[in-house]
């Protein structure tokens, strides 16, 4: 159970010295409880409380770090007990048994996928490169650097040490999977010597538990958990129980986060992967590896991810500022909304398929939706004509109609008396009735 | 002859006109004849519904006989009564099957008899939606026949079914009135047994729609009384054959509504007699409970939320209502049933076509609304949606409450034919639709006569002062329950509100009138009764009830919250809070700040800082979130010594509640303009200023317990 | 410290509810785990897809497979025999577009024969899907549930606005299934179902339309949604939401601009029904995952990838 704030200022010093950075030893406990800041921003802790605080603080599962990725660090099962903290990442499967051609065009398709979705870039996170036993070390590595050569974060999945050590010296690795019950020492000791994340994994959950305690035993706890050749079923099954022994039974052993190998679960099957990758998106997978990724995958399965990992609190925003659709020119009527990325999405979506051109101003309303931040006075006449005069919309634009939305047909008369000029009219109260009075106003 | 025995006497001539038709019938065809009214699948629906019997021939007919003749019982109790009369509707469907079982058509056109399945469920499913608010029964002849058609036509226009009996058929051919299934006005047959085919609607209804099962006495009277609207018009003299009818739709639940009043003893919502036919269709309604929705507003200009935001400008401006210039005021108020007249819209003074363009003009808006479940309580929250309801009228602005509104009325509304009046059927309509719950009967009335304004303003005022003082008066101990509020839950889905009287939404915007209000509009809606009978610790505000509540309603997130504190399990927030107190430790007090205040405060965070950790329904003890209004109550953080323990708020927080908290510190402890000694802004900004202003201004909170 | 696995079932289920008649009838809930946990307890009933047809056909523009799948299909009869062969199809939802006032406009008795065709042209169960135009919806269901008497159809679905009139006629008058369709709020959904039960609809002929979004948008408040919905059935035993869940998701997926916008106008996207597959394969698999007994999808593939899916977690 984490500990409340005030548990946490009660073994602060209460000097409020600002040593840490913040104003008041209270603003520092707070933010300490919220998993802000870490304790030990504090120099004048006490040994005492720092030893208290620091196993009471000590997360469930342990966020783990690949390149500039976090994974890991959940404390809920389900985003609204709070929220999850880091988004699940892809990757694309390689195969150092694939042929050169298959495996350039591969990674030539999965790094045309490079786009941005509400401030957030959109791409292949990582490459998982596969390396079999059997495989020479010389094409290994030819394989692992046409894969590095893309800047993507690597993971090398080689369950032979001598094999893993020579590839891992010569391309920059990220994550070494393929330790298990009979060749974790030697993996791990090639793990630890380059700093790379070890990923393990086991003919049951009994055995992987097992190898995991014995490499945290040995002093190793920067780990992730490897669910490949398995069944659909039991892939599945092992996500969920590892992330609930993990946060529901306080087995920290598991407190880990786990890739998936789709590729491994429904081999060549893109459809079946990309519906898999969205369970493993909502249930416990933290890197989810395609045998391909297109833009066919990427559109929907992103913009989930963005979803699910939205913080409930934090609604997701656009920039606020002029969106033209539909080829709008400076003649085209305005129709004003908030920021709220879901209204965004909902109202541009609908006036796209009117075919009618709008310029979209989206103002900046906090994040909220229209009824929401009109009654926190966030989306009002003052807050419209501000935004008008600082975007410079009628230099920009030379219609001079503005379409409210529905539902705030109350700020109409306000609106008029602060921008005179304008025509303002007031739209429907639902997106959705957007298109027929889009197409009936023009 | 007394009541009961016009009753017994009836049913025991119609249960031996039955005994003949079947040894008649049985004579003629058979015993193994067939007996059916075609396009059923309840067979006799009466005697299947309170027997259990499936008749399919005469014999099983005949058997039949013997149970019905055991319910004519004699003991004169009133259930004697009720029982008779359901036998003797049976008997009414024995002696219509035999009727059947000699030929399948046996009315002749103008007579509807038996009706189909689909016709039941063709009329049955808007009973249930209440499209159709209910039906009536009429039987033998109205007094005159433009009484009658008077009469048809009133039921007809408020959307009341309505099935014909004996003369009623023929009165309403005399008067040329259309009939039909299609226009609602069915004419069933030319003697009272066809009765039963009334009744075969009303047990089939029950059958399909309430899933009550044959043989089930009790459920088939149930199901009638609670869901079929429907009542009985028996003109008189009345046939004791009739009154034994009478005493069946009496045992269901359909109040019988008579002009009669030779013999017949009154029996309050059962048995009413009124000689007024003009009052015939009002007293019915109300004795059936029925109430009538206004599907159409008749108004010369558009109502919708479009216009909610005109604003009307001197220019275009026919003539203004404006209280701070002259006197002018809404007012809701409660009254009986009785001294109601409902869609009474009455003016008193002069209509706009005799003001000149661009005046000002005195105008009172009172609105009497009478109920069964219309509580005082409700005025304000009905008057506040008066504004609403007048701004959405097209070239109609409205501003403000009470005695200080300010309504305007363009120039092209009224040359579209808006008057005075026009307030009133907007309002009746509204009123009647939207709180149809509580609101039975509602008259408007619109006086801009000036020194009748004057004077019932005078009146108004007393009892908005009277209004306001229930208002104080009203403390979490002098009410019996409070409320929840899970409105906020879409975003905040852990979070839930307990509304008390002293403790408003944390939104400010959700009152306990508010919540109570809409618990009795809206029963399954977000504001649930809270019972606070199970006490753990008054002073903390922690309820056993509240708990479970808690529990049920934030779907298991949260097992406890105490009101009155803000250390022990403090009551959650959404996000929506309008300020937020935090403990502030160096003074042992508590800092409060609210959402437009953008900068820092003594604690080292701002609101915003400060809403992320309380928000979202966590516990955060030391933190919460609350409305303004909860800062100069009593009852705020009571557990931890109350208001003395505040020491900062920003200074428009501070100047907006002052006059309120004082008044409270000073009841509390006998501290004057304590507003004085708690810091702001503009003193500091961090906590050792703080604790400077603190003890030079003696602040009591310093002098208190610790609080952690 | 070994590990254990510790099974997680609970005391409370999923309602049961009965789509169709005969052998291909198809059972809706029961569960007693958590959406898809099937390791924690084997499922009484596994979830179901359904294909969707509409009265007026596809414009099947850029979807040549969709194409193909209903070529030679004139009628919504031989539309929907071809739908319900598609592999991995439970039941078949029909959608009266055509029924819309702001477009076609058909009359209620053209639905009727529409409907009485398609019903009899199949024999897996159906549903029916309005033109989400509330007052021709109720008077379309009220008229369809009537010739379907018997069949065990489901209707999507009755809303705060039409329960009584839907909740009435297709419920009590007719004895169909009935969708309960409010927005994405858990309080919403349950005040629906209190007020329908109240009317005398039984709890087992309800089966809840939560609502949906496609993958991107919102689909955070689908997912909350209906985590807090299995969450309150089965852990708070909350029986107002223990009615099972069907969710419409190709109306949602289906018009995006993934799924509409032609190759030719975004060529580095690739095929249009790709994408649309795609679309409307993801967004099923996240409502199965959290929480759906069903999912209604319209492309062949979408079905045949869902149902393998399934399949491959029972």
């Amino acid at each position: 159970m984490a500990l409340k704030g005030l548990d946490i200022f009660k073994l602060t010093p209460k000097t409020n010295c600002k040593d840490c950075g913040n104003p008041t030893c209270m603003a520092f406990a707070m933010k300490v409880a919220q998993g802000a800041v870490s304790i030990d921003k504090c120099p004048h802790m006490s040994a005492d409380a720092l030893a208290k605080l620091s196993e009471a603080t000590e997360p469930p599962m342990k966020t783990i770090s690949i390149g500039e990725h976090k994974l890991g660090g959940e404390t809920v099962m389900l985003r609204h007990e709070k929220t999850l903290v880091n988004k699940n990442l892809f990757s694309l499967y390689v195969c150092a048994d694939m042929a050169d051609a298959d495996i350039d065009a591969k990674i030539a398709e999965a790094v045309k996928v490079d786009y941005e979705r509400i401030s957030e870039r959109m791409y292949v996170e990582t490459i998982f490169v596969n390396v079999e036993e059997t495989q020479t070390a010389d094409r290994g590595i030819a394989v692992a650097k046409k894969a590095a050569a893309t800047g993507r974060d690597l993971i090398l999945r080689c369950t032979k040490p001598e094999l893993a050590k020579e590839i891992a010296a010569a391309v920059p690795v990220k994550v070494l999977v393929g330790a298990n019950a009979s060749n974790y020492e030697a993996l791990n000791a090639v793990a630890t010597e380059k700093g790379l994340v070890l990923g393990v994994s086991g003919k049951d959950l009994g055995e992987l538990h097992d190898t995991i305690e014995k490499l945290e035993a040995a002093g190793n706890k920067n780990l992730i958990i490897y669910l490949g050749g398995t069944s659909i079923k039991e892939a599945f099954a092992a996500a969920v129980q590892i992330r609930r022994a993990a946060l529901k039974d306080e087995d920290r052993t598991f407190g880990y986060p786990a890739i998936v190998n789709l590729e491994r679960l429904a081999p060549g099957d893109d459809n079946l992967q990309a519906s898999l990758a969205s369970l493993f998106t909502l249930r416990y997978g933290s890197i989810l590896v395609m045998g391909r990724m297109t833009y066919a995958d990427a559109l929907p399965l992103y913009g989930l991810r963005q979803n699910i990992f939205t913080d409930p609190q934090k609604p997701m925003k656009v920039e606020p500022g002029i969106y033209p659709i539909n080829g709008a020119g400076e003649n085209a009527v305005c129709a004003v909304t908030v920021d709220f990325a879901l209204t965004y999405f909902v109202v541009s979506g609908e006036m796209e398929r009117s075919g009618v051109p709008v310029n979209l101003l989206i103002s900046d309303a906090g994040g909220y939706s229209v009824l929401t931040s009109w009654a926190a006075g966030k989306f009002s006449a003052g807050s419209i004509a501000k935004f008008i005069e600082e975007q410079q919309i009628e230099s920009k634009i030379k219609s001079r109609t503005l379409i409210l939305p529905g539902k705030v047909a109350v700020l109409k008369g306000e609106v008029e008396a602060k921008l005179p000029g304008w025509n303002i009219v007031v739209g429907p109260n639902e997106a959705i009735q957007l298109v027929r009075f889009l197409k009936d106003y023009k | 002859m007394r009541l009961f025995d016009r009753a017994f006497t009836g049913s025991d001539e119609m249960f031996a006109l039955a005994e003949a038709a079947v040894t008649k019938t049985i004579d003629k065809l058979g015993a193994d004849a067939p007996v059916a009214f075609g396009s059923t699948a309840y067979f006799l629906p009466c005697i299947y519904a309170y027997t259990g019997r499936k008749i399919t021939k005469l014999s099983e007919l005949k058997d039949v006989l013997e149970p019905v003749k055991g319910w004519l019982t004699r003991n004169y109790r009133l259930n004697d009564v009720f029982t008779s009369g359901i036998a003797t509707v049976l008997a009414a469907e024995i002696i219509e099957a035999c009727k059947y079982a000699e030929n399948p058509t046996p009315y002749e056109e103008k007579y509807h008899g038996h009706m189909t399945d689909a016709e039941v469920r063709e009329l049955g499913v808007p009973l249930v939606t209440q499209d159709i608010p209910g039906f009536v029964v009429i039987i033998d002849e109205a007094p005159t026949d433009a009484q009658a058609q008077v009469l048809i036509k009133g039921y007809q226009s408020r959307g009341i079914f309505v099935f014909l009996l004996k003369g009623a058929i023929d009165q309403a051919e005399r008067c040329g009135i259309k009939m039909g299934f299609p226009v609602r006005i069915v004419p069933v047959g030319p003697g009272i047994e066809a009765v039963s085919h009334i009744i075969s609607v009303v047990v089939r209804a029950a059958f399909i729609f309430g899933n009550v099962q044959p043989g089930d006495w009790e459920g088939f009277n149930k199901y009638s009384f609670e869901r079929i609207f429907a009542f009985v018009n028996a003109f008189g003299p009345l046939e004791n054959i009739t009154v034994g009818c009478g005493a069946g739709a009496i045992a269901m639940g359909f109040p019988v509504i008579t002009n009669d009043t030779v013999d017949v003893d009154v029996v309050p919502k059962s048995l009413i007699i009124q000689t007024n036919i003009d009052d015939l269709i009002e007293t019915s309604l109300e004795a059936r409970d029925i109430k009538i929705k206004v599907s159409n507003i008749d108004l010369p200009v558009a109502c919708a939320s479009a216009f909610e935001g005109e604003i009307i400008r001197k220019a275009d401006m026919f003539c203004e209502a404006d209280g701070s210039r002259k006197d002018c005021f809404e007012l809701v108020r409660t009254k009986e049933l009785h001294e109601v007249e409902d869609h009474k819209i009455e003016l008193i003074g002069q209509d706009f076509d005799a003001m000149e363009v661009g005046c000002k003009i005195n105008l009172a808006i009172i609105i009497d609304i009478a109920g069964k479940n219309m509580q005082s309580d409700f005025e304000p929250v009905f008057e506040r949606k008066i504004h609403n309801y007048v701004n959405c009228l097209e070239g109609v602005m409205h501003t403000g409450q009470r005695d200080l509104i300010r309504i305007r009325v363009s120039k092209s509304s009224f040359e579209a034919g808006f008057r005075v009046k026009h307030f009133g059927e907007l309002l009746y309509a509204k009123m009647k639709n939207d709180f149809s719950q509580v609101v039975d009967k509602c008259q408007v009335t619109l006086v801009t006569e000036p020194e009748l304004v004057t004077k019932l303003r005078k009146e108004a005022n007393e009892i908005y002062d009277k209004r306001d003082a229930r208002l104080r008066s009203l403390t979490d101990e002098s009410v019996e329950c409070f409320y929840t509020c899970t409105l906020c839950q879409s975003f905040s889905p852990s979070h839930v509100c307990i509304v008390t009287p002293e403790r408003l939404g944390l939104c400010g915007a959700v009152s306990w009138l508010d919540a109570k209000s809409t618990n009795e509009l809206q029963p399954s809606g977000p504001c649930q009764v809270v019972t606070k009978t199970k006490v753990i610790d008054e002073a903390k505000g922690a309820y056993e009830d509240v708990n479970e509540a808690v529990s049920t309603y934030s779907h298991g997130a949260l097992d406890k919250v105490t009101l009155y504190s803000i250390m022990e399990d403090p009551m959650t927030s959404c996000g929506c809070f309008e300020c937020i107190c935090g403990i502030e430790p160096m003074s042992n007090g508590v800092i409060i700040v609210n959402r437009e205040y953008a900068g820092s405060t003594p604690l080292g965070m701002t609101f915003a800082e400060l809403a992320s950790m309380t928000g979202g329904g966590v516990q955060t003890p030391g933190f919460m979130g609350h409305g303004r209004h909860f800062i100069a109550s009593k009852k705020f953080m009571k557990a931890e010594g109350g208001i003395a323990r505040i020491v900062w708020m920003p200074k428009a927080l501070k100047d907006s509640v002052a006059e309120r908290l004082n008044i409270s510190a000073k009841e509390l402890y006998g501290i004057d303009n304590f507003t004085d000694r708690i810091a702001d802004e503009s003193i500091s900004e961090d906590p050792d200023t703080l604790m400077a202003y603190l003890s030079e201004k003696g602040h009591p909170a310093l002098e208190m317990e610790p609080m952690m | 410290m070994p590990f254990t696995a510790k099974p997680r079932t609970f005391n409370a289920a999923i309602n049961e509810t009965v789509l169709g008649t005969g052998a291909k009838a198809v059972t809706l809930g029961g569960q007693n785990v958590l959406p898809l946990y099937f390791f924690d307890n084997t499922p009484k009933n596994a979830p179901a897809v359904g294909i969707e047809i509409t009265d007026t056909g596809y414009d099947a523009t850029g979807l040549p497979a969709l194409a193909a799948f209903y070529d030679g299909a004139a009628t919504p009869a031989e539309r929907a025999k071809k739908a319900a062969s598609a592999e991995g199809v439970s039941f078949v939802c029909l959608r009266f577009e055509g029924a819309d006032p702001g477009g076609l406009n058909k009359s209620i008795a053209d639905c009727v024969a529409v409907a009485k065709d398609v019903l009899n042209a199949i024999d897996v169960p159906l549903v029916v899907a309005g033109c989400k135009n509330i007052e021709k919806d109720a008077e379309l269901f009220s008229a369809v549930a009537e010739v379907c008497q018997g069949k065990n159809v489901l209707f999507l679905s009755a809303r705060e606005e039409d329960y009584k009139t839907v909740g009435a006629s297709v419920g009590l008058a007719y004895g169909q299934k009935v969708g309960a369709e409010s927005a994405v709020d858990i309080n919403l959904a349950k005040q629906l179902n209190v007020v329908m039960t109240q009317l005398g609809v039984s709890a087992q002929s309800i089966v809840m339309n939560l609502g949906a979004a496609a993958a991107g948008y919102g689909f955070e408040y689908v997912a909350s949604t209906l985590d807090r919905v299995k969450a309150a059935a089965l852990e708070q035993n909350d029986t107002m939401l223990q009615m099972p869940v069907m969710t419409p998701v190709s109306v949602e997926t289906w018009s995006v601009k993934e799924a509409i916008m032609a190759e030719a106008d975004m060529p580095e996207w690739g095929s249009q029904e790709e994408r649309g597959i795609r679309m409307e394969t993801v967004t099923a698999s996240a409502c199965l995952a959290s929480g759906a007994e069903s999912v209604i999808l319209r492309h062949p593939a979408s079905v045949k990838t869902i149902a393998a899916m399934i399949a491959a977690l029972l």
